[in-house]
């Protein structure tokens, strides 16, 4: 067992309550309530269609909810008068399809938001996307267009580029879906690391290696609510919900 | 009269190639000026309808630009040229300004078209995210989007300033000493249409490969990366 998992965990960062979210007469979130606390990797899974990126895509409102709350560090996101690009400089995102910006460099990439949003000069943005890049392992990308790189690559540096705003909470939308199976480690040796590192996570996944090992708890969402959530250990050994049952005995 | 005479006539006698001259000129100035306002005016209301489709905001500007779009393409050019010269300017005599104006503001809208389908041809995930990481809409717009979008249509676009270039030799309508009219203006001094005509003709095809090559080269430099 990781010391991460042995560690204190800290205060409440997100607070999701009763969160609802509607298509239309589609109903994808049924009231979702839940804390996400300072330090913890939250691994989220469950059936396609279950409202599992819904959910992670409500937490920086990529996804408006269409009823309940959630509390980031306190503030009430859900209220209109809050300044939503604030508060998404705090929370990273990683996309199950990386969307680099295919016109600029790895680096450019990885400096635009600091440095259009006055967060850092152009000199400190690239002194932290060197950093960042060596710390993903892809120094030598600096300066190559996204075109040019494997999707585990892209993903490396897609993870690099929402780590270079310096975010309190990162969010992954199955970040290894979309890759071929060889490069799937990669990307997990790198979100490994960052959890580490004592970073707050929340991801998407359909890795139950990741989430067993990596994750503090994990979450099972079916049916827009959330049928059960757990340390990884008791999670994996012994469940309650029949569906979670059923869903773990497909994929392991 | 054989070749010779007959080009010293048209061309070289009482420097009648400065009509050309002077065609070209104003040609090329009323394209210039025009493709500016063109561009500058069509990208606004580009991005004003995106963003309404997108989003559903700015209804109301959509409508306006919507209207715009749909009685500019909707009239002929030639008419468009001659309401301003007659009818928005009837006190003062202004042809150049007139064709800058009327070509400026038909060119506008298809441009707008143009970049339009650009944007919406860019993946929402792009927009996604460039907000998630902080940037606002139009930051993102301007950061991320506008500049996939118009590597995309740029080859649209240079099609748009030819057919520009070309139409701007409907000037004649209004008297505007564009090169389609100074070859007129040679002819008739001289009697004689087709040395002028195919001078002309020949002038604005090598303008036309001109602007293909430049804007080719554009496009080669801007897609560098996509390898």
């Amino acid at each position: 067992m990781s010391g991460k998992k042995e560690k204190q965990l800290g205060e409440v960062l997100i607070d999701v309550k009763g969160l609802c979210k509607d298509f239309g007469d589609n109903q994808v979130l049924r009231g979702i309530t839940t804390q996400i606390r300072k330090g913890e990797v939250v691994a989220i899974i469950g059936p396609s269609g279950c409202g599992k990126s819904t959910f992670l895509r409500s937490l920086n409102l990529l996804e408006v909810p269409t009823g309940g709350q959630i509390f980031f560090e306190g503030v009430d996101i859900t209220n209109k008068t809050v300044d939503v690009d604030k508060m998404r400089q705090k929370i990273g995102m990683v996309f199950q399809q990386f969307n680099l910006f295919p016109h600029l460099t790895v680096k450019k990439n990885i400096m635009l938001a600091p440095v259009k949003l006055k967060l850092m000069t152009k000199e400190q943005a690239s002194r932290r996307a060197d950093e960042l890049l060596e710390r993903v392992g892809l120094p030598d990308k600096a300066h190559a267009y996204p075109a040019m790189l494997s999707g585990g690559q892209k993903q490396r540096i897609a993870i690099a580029r929402a780590m270079a705003m310096n975010p309190d909470v990162m969010l992954f939308d199955e970040p290894t879906s979309a890759l071929d199976p060889e490069m799937v480690g990669e990307v997990l040796e790198i979100m490994k690391e960052l959890a580490e590192t004592g970073m707050t996570m929340v991801v998407v996944t359909h890795e139950m290696g990741f989430a067993r090992e990596v994750a503090t708890r994990a979450i099972f969402i079916d049916e827009g609510v959330i049928k059960e959530e757990n340390a990884p250990e008791i999670f994996f050994s012994e469940q309650k919900d029949q569906r979670l049952k059923d869903f773990l005995s497909k994929v392991l | 009269m054989n070749f010779s005479e007959r080009f010293s006539l048209n061309f070289i006698e009482k420097s009648r190639y400065k009509y050309l001259l002077d065609g070209i000129t104003n040609t090329l100035l009323i394209t210039i000026v025009a493709a500016a306002i063109g561009i500058l005016l069509g990208f606004i209301i580009a991005v004003i309808r995106a963003t309404h489709d997108r989003t559903g905001k700015l209804k109301l500007l959509d409508l306006i630009c919507r209207l715009y779009l749909t009685v500019i393409r909707g009239t002929p050019t030639t008419v468009q040229l001659l309401i301003v010269y007659f009818v928005i300017f009837s006190s003062v005599s202004r042809p150049m300004l007139s064709a800058f104006i009327a070509f400026g503001l038909n060119s506008a809208a298809y441009v707008a078209e143009i970049v339009r389908s650009g944007i919406m041809s860019i993946d929402t995930g792009q927009m996604e995210a460039g907000r998630s990481l902080g940037l606002g809409y139009w930051q993102t717009m301007g950061y991320v989007i506008i500049p996939q979008a118009f590597k995309n249509v740029l080859p649209a676009l240079t099609n748009e300033f030819i057919v520009l270039l070309k139409e701007t030799s409907i000037c004649i309508a209004i008297s505007l000493r564009d090169l389609t009219y100074g070859t007129q203006l040679i002819s008739s001094q001289t009697y004689d249409y087709m040395f002028p005509l195919l001078a002309g003709a020949a002038i604005y095809l090598v303008i036309v490969i001109l602007l293909t090559f430049l804007f080719g080269k554009l496009e080669r430099r801007l897609r560098q990366n996509e390898r």
